[in-house]
């Protein structure tokens, strides 16, 4: 029986998806079968990010609507042979599933996959409800702003009033020399607020994007900060206790020798 | 020693009538409030926990926060001036007492290291450090 988790935010643009890919293509690469559920019916970009968007022949409205079996439904990924795409649907909206839909789908794919990542879309309404139906725990991921926090927190709150406890934190696109200056939240701050378990810490990296754009998960370059960060996530996932990585952006000599002078 | 009945000793009660000292209608929660969860109650309130931005209280009495106050608060709700909001981190996005709404003013906000209380006094809504001692403050 796999675990079914669903990463959420309340706020949008924090990095739901990217996480939600970089999670599942680190699961699959250390062995595990993984399913990657996208549920932002209408606004679909999961698959945009894993770079198979012109393999996609059913959704999942497809399959809740009983027009086609799972199987049919489910893509491989270019790369990885254990990770699986169950995509959105682009032309419909999130009116098209139901919770209860949504459960019988999850219960279906715990039976064949190690973990079924769901990729919820921002908001409180009908997409959040669809997307948090059939999981078992959450990961919240926030950005360190007010406004992701404050989003982040009522998130919180319902996913604890329907009985998801203990969610688990990722805090993305973190700076941390603004967090020197005192120009961004640090950790703790976002901690105190929210009061949850910290999962990991994602420092802001322009290799996201360059990936992204490609169809590629970060987590796979070895030489990339967020990608160490999603990779030590994901050990985090897998029951191991690793520290908070160094976030800070240059390390080597001049990185060091310039903060020791107090610059950058 | 089980079955041993133990009475109830009177001198350990207050003197007189408790009913003069004590105020009911007084409900306690013990967790913290996050945004978008509200309380509204017709009496007084106690919150063992945080209040976070974007949840609110509203009660007729009193307000009492063991923890940060950094949500809405309406204390007096029914018009009671007497009425007042109590927190061990007073930092309200906004403050209403009875009729009178007030927010922390514009600009640095210099955080005070010590609970206050925050009340009706002379027609304004002050913020004084709370010290303990019941009824002794502010005098």
């Amino acid at each position: 029986m796999g675990e079914v988790l669903v990463v959420t935010s309340g706020k949008g643009g924090v990095g739901k998806t990217t996480t939600t890919a970089n999670l599942g293509t680190g699961l699959a690469n250390q062995g595990h079968k993984v399913v990657l559920v996208d549920t932002d019916i209408g606004l679909r970009n999961l698959d945009v990010v894993l770079g198979l968007e012109n393999r996609i022949v059913y959704d999942i409205t497809d399959v809740t609507g009983g027009h086609c079996r799972l199987r049919q439904a489910l893509i491989r990924d270019k790369r990885l042979e254990g990770l699986h795409l169950l995509p959105a649907a682009q032309t419909k909206d999130k009116t098209a599933v139901s919770p209860e839909e949504m459960k019988t789908l999850c219960e279906e794919l715990e039976n064949e996959f190690d973990y079924v990542i769901i990729d919820c879309p921002a908001g409180i309404e009908q997409g959040f409800r669809n997307a948090i139906a059939g999981a078992h725990r959450a990961i919240v991921v926030t950005t360190p702003e007010v406004s992701a926090v404050r989003d982040a927190d009522r998130i919180i709150g319902l996913l604890e009033a329907a009985e998801l406890h203990a969610p688990r934190l990722i805090i993305n696109r973190i700076r941390p020399r603004m967090v020197r200056q005192g120009d961004m939240m640090s950790i703790e701050d976002i901690i105190d607020i929210l009061a949850v378990d910290l999962l990991g810490v994602v420092p802001e990296d322009e290799q996201v994007v360059i990936s992204t754009n490609r169809g590629e998960a970060v987590v796979m370059d070895p030489h990339s900060r967020s990608g160490q960060a999603y990779r030590n996530i994901v050990q985090r996932l897998l029951g191991k206790t690793l520290p908070i990585m160094d976030l800070e952006e240059s390390s080597g000599f001049f990185g060091r020798l310039r903060r020791m002078m107090g610059l950058k | 020693m089980a079955g041993r009945v133990v009475r109830q000793r009177k001198r350990n009660c207050l003197p007189g009538d408790l009913d003069l000292v004590a105020d009911e209608n007084t409900v306690l929660i013990q967790r913290t409030l996050r945004s978008g969860q509200t309380v509204h109650y017709r009496g007084h309130v106690v919150i063992l926990g945080d209040v976070n931005p974007g949840a609110e209280i509203g009660a007729s009495g009193n307000v009492v926060v063991v923890g940060a106050l950094r949500g809405m608060v309406h204390a007096g709700m029914e018009g009671d001036q007497s009425a007042f909001v109590l927190a061990l981190s007073l930092q309200p996005i906004q403050l209403r007492v009875a009729d009178h709404i007030t927010r922390p003013p514009d600009g640095e906000t210099a955080q005070a290291d010590c609970p206050e209380i925050a009340r009706i006094k002379d027609g304004v809504v002050t913020i004084e450090a709370y010290w303990p001692g019941g009824d002794r403050q502010g005098k």
